[in-house]
């Protein structure tokens, strides 16, 4: 049912989208060292948008694409690449607000899988690898080869800038594909819990990422 | 009149002049019995996100979001909850209006608002 050509191919479709609305008044030196970060948030709304409209058929356009046990994975996979992103951060920034920023990331995301495996525990369903999951692993690994690549100043304005781009493709998706695809009351339920602390992340990033530019 | 007949009515009088200031002041003699007011942490929000109470009264604030929050007054911390985990409450008797945080998710704001009225 899912081709991986045809994700990565409308993921980049996303990404080029994103970079040329956001490219007015950027260097094109920026504009490159932008791409990765892009890639990795519009990956996670092309992967979704794709399976939630491009793989429905006319005749069951009702019919979810992502099962539950699917839309599980993906969760985990989410949360669990920006622990992995703040576990980085912990290590190589110096900066305090980015430290905290980090710590709470950490906590938070782990508390959101904490919930998630007990869930799919008492539901008795494992999490199921799938072609979003995969590509989310995937685009994660090259964005921690970014962070890692880099160090000082530069290296919180890359962390940062991730978070925002990462969070607002994170929202998107949950609101636009998993819940609405969600079957399971209590899975759609704890992922309509989530969103608040997603919001308030991006919000804390966002004014994190402000300090950081003044700085 | 005589003097000695003239003391039962000075007592009756004394008496009454000194259950009189008594018997107006007893409303405010009646001690305020201190509340206690409950602000939930939800969806990332204290709610109410402002509350007004009584100096002496008991503030209680109940987590019910998945992640760890903490109660902390703004902007130095002059006092906090410490981390409380889902599921878990602090209480505070409240003597002056303080605004607050959770110095977790930065963005998260309250405030007390405590009045001083005719009790």
């Amino acid at each position: 049912m899912l081709n991986r050509g045809k994700v990565t191919k409308l993921a980049d479709i996303f990404c080029n989208l994103s970079e040329a609305a956001d490219s007015n008044g950027h260097s094109l030196k920026k504009f490159h060292k932008m791409k990765s970060i892009k890639q990795q948030a519009a990956l996670i709304i092309g992967c979704a948008i794709f399976l939630f409209a491009g793989s429905t058929p006319v005749h069951a356009q009702q019919t979810p694409k992502l099962a539950d046990d699917e839309i599980a994975s993906v969760a985990v996979v989410a949360n669990q690449n920006d622990i992995d992103f703040a576990n980085i951060a912990k290590k190589k920034s110096t900066n305090s607000e980015i430290l905290q920023f980090a710590n709470t990331m950490a906590s938070d995301h782990q508390a959101v899988i904490d919930q998630a495996v007990a869930l799919v525990t008492r539901l008795k369903v494992t999490p199921k690898d799938n072609a979003v999951s995969k590509q989310l692993v995937a685009g994660a690994k090259k964005t921690q080869q970014m962070l890692k690549s880099k160090s000082g100043k530069a290296f919180d304005k890359a962390y940062i800038d991730n978070e925002v781009a990462y969070h607002k493709s994170v929202i998107d998706a949950v609101e636009k594909v998993l819940i609405p695809q969600a079957q399971n009351a209590d899975l759609k339920n704890l992922l309509q819990q989530v969103l608040p602390t997603l919001k308030t992340h991006l919000e804390h990033a966002e004014m994190v990422q402000s300090r950081i530019a003044k700085s | 009149m005589s003097a000695v007949r003239r003391i039962p009515y000075a007592l009756l009088i004394g008496f009454a002049l000194y259950l009189a200031p008594g018997c107006s002041e007893h409303p405010k003699q009646k001690a305020y019995v201190p509340k206690t007011d409950t602000v939930m942490i939800s969806q990332m929000k204290f709610q109410p996100a402002e509350l007004t109470v009584h100096a002496g009264d008991t503030v209680v604030w109940v987590n019910k979001d998945m992640v760890v929050h903490d109660i902390t007054q703004a902007p130095v911390g002059t006092w906090s909850s410490g981390p409380l985990a889902s599921g878990k409450s602090w209480k505070m008797a409240v003597q002056q209006s303080d605004d607050y945080y959770c110095s977790i998710h930065v963005v998260m704001t309250g405030k007390v608002v405590v009045v001083n009225d005719d009790r």
